[in-house]
């Protein structure tokens, strides 16, 4: 072998042992000291090598994570969907528990059967009858108010007219007893056919937006108390004796899921305690607001 | 630095990345070693004090990314470096089956002294990693070495000539 050749193989040897020799040494180094060399080479040399395995493995996660994530996504989209809907189907059942402490006797829990369609909006299928103790004309009611009144009867079932019905009717007065009238279905085409009118309002008594209505127990039907709605505005009298409202009824016919049936009985014991904290507030906000307009200058 | 040189370079780099980029998102159990094949390109085209060097380079950076095992890939490298060099004539001939066996063998040897000299396996779970993730790991990075080696031994050679 010539003489630079053999010099050049023994560098070679010599690097290679300096490797062998630089890399045992780091295998017996303590853990602290290996720690801390290992962390500047990768501050330094390594760092970009580091940045690009972070990105290659985030990149790999997101990759693989993609479909569950997506599925995640959609089911919280759908739970979120239907949170308002259980949200208000939270708030009625929590009101029918109220009324139902309220009224505390004499009545029989109903749902609504059938999704109302077209041509049946003014009537409802409940699910109780005869045989619950359900009777003919009884009243029915929910949380906010008056819905309607028993019209059929069978023996698990019974059909129920609202009040959007045109043959419904009821004797209303103001809370404070002040006026009396009728309460029949708003005859009129689109949204306003389901407001109420309060009909034959004596001219002496005048009435301001807000007034709460109830049924003035007068007909044997339905019993002093209910709450029927809320005074909108008045509307032009036909005849010079009377007045009309148009009123915003407490029960929209989509809330209408779960209902009382009320018993003759609790019908001739009275119910007024059970919507009076609801009328008194709406008394209350619309003497205030009469106060108010009072006392601008 | 010739461009034959500068290529070999250019390639030491992409390996490298891949190596860093690739490797992580297939995420093998028996992956792709591009370092090897980095290693051992290089090495064939260098002196072994310099092939040994980069070696023990290669095998300290990946070392840095597993502190425990500090040392032990710069180790095995720079046997694998400085080897493949020693005998890059008996291997490095024209035949690309010779190429792929010698990627094979220098990754089975990479394995094996960084197994045993980071001694964090033992018993069964050794034995597996020497001969049953090893040899498949083995496997595939000398398919992708000699899908490498096709690619660059023409660029190569017509820079030769």
């Amino acid at each position: 072998m010539p003489r630079g050749a053999r010099t050049d193989s023994r560098t070679d040897t010599v690097i290679a042992v300096a490797c062998v020799l630089a890399a045992l040494l780091l295998l017996i180094l303590p853990a602290a000291a290996r720690d801390r060399s290992a962390g500047v080479i990768r501050g330094t040399v390594v760092a970009p090598l580091a940045a690009l395995q972070q990105r290659a493995s985030l990149a790999r996660r997101a990759f693989v994570e993609h479909d569950s994530l997506v599925q995640i996504a959609d089911s919280i989209v759908r739970r979120s969907q239907r949170l308002d809907e259980v949200t208000a189907e939270n708030a009625r059942l929590r009101g029918l528990l109220s009324l139902g402490r309220a009224l505390r006797w004499g009545f029989v829990p109903a749902e609504a059967l059938v999704g109302r369609g077209m041509g049946d909006d003014h009537t409802l299928v409940l699910s109780a009858g005869a045989r619950a103790g359900v009777e003919r004309l009884s009243a029915v009611v929910a949380p906010d108010g008056l819905v309607g009144m028993v019209e059929q009867v069978d023996a698990k079932t019974s059909i129920a007219i609202t009040w959007p019905h045109p043959d419904f009717r009821v004797s209303a007065t103001s809370a404070d007893g002040a006026a009396f009238g009728i309460v029949t279905a708003h005859q009129a085409a689109g949204a306003e056919g389901y407001l109420l009118e309060l009909r034959g309002v004596p001219f002496r008594a005048q009435l301001r937006a807000g007034t709460p209505i109830i049924s003035s127990g007068l007909g044997g039907i339905y019993p002093r108390g209910i709450m029927i709605g809320t005074v909108m505005e008045e509307l032009r009298s036909t005849a010079g004796w009377a007045r009309t409202y148009l009123l915003r009824p407490a029960v929209r016919p989509s809330d209408i899921t779960s209902v009382m049936i009320l018993s003759p009985e609790r019908n001739a014991d009275g119910v007024a305690s059970v919507w009076s904290p609801a009328i008194d507030a709406l008394t209350h906000k619309v003497v205030t607001a009469g106060d108010s307009v009072a006392k601008r200058p | 630095m010739s461009a034959r040189s500068g290529l070999i370079a250019f390639i030491f780099v992409v390996l490298v990345a891949m190596h860093f980029t690739l490797r992580p998102i297939l995420d093998w159990r028996a992956g792709v070693d591009f370092l090897v094949i980095a290693v051992l390109v290089v090495a064939v085209r260098v002196r072994p004090g310099t092939a040994a060097a980069a070696g023990f380079a290669l095998g300290l950076v990946s070392d840095t990314l597993t502190p425990e095992a500090l040392g032990a890939g710069a180790l095995a490298m720079t046997i694998v470096g400085f080897a493949a060099s020693r005998l890059k004539a008996a291997f490095f001939a024209e035949n690309f089956a010779l190429n792929a066996v010698f990627v094979f063998i220098g990754k089975v040897a990479f394995d094996v002294v960084f197994v045993l000299a980071e001694r964090r396996l033992g018993g069964v779970s050794l034995l597996a990693q020497l001969f049953i993730w090893t040899p498949l790991a083995a496997l595939l990075t000398a398919f992708v070495g000699l899908i490498v080696m096709a690619l660059v031994r023409p660029t190569l050679e017509r820079r030769r000539r």
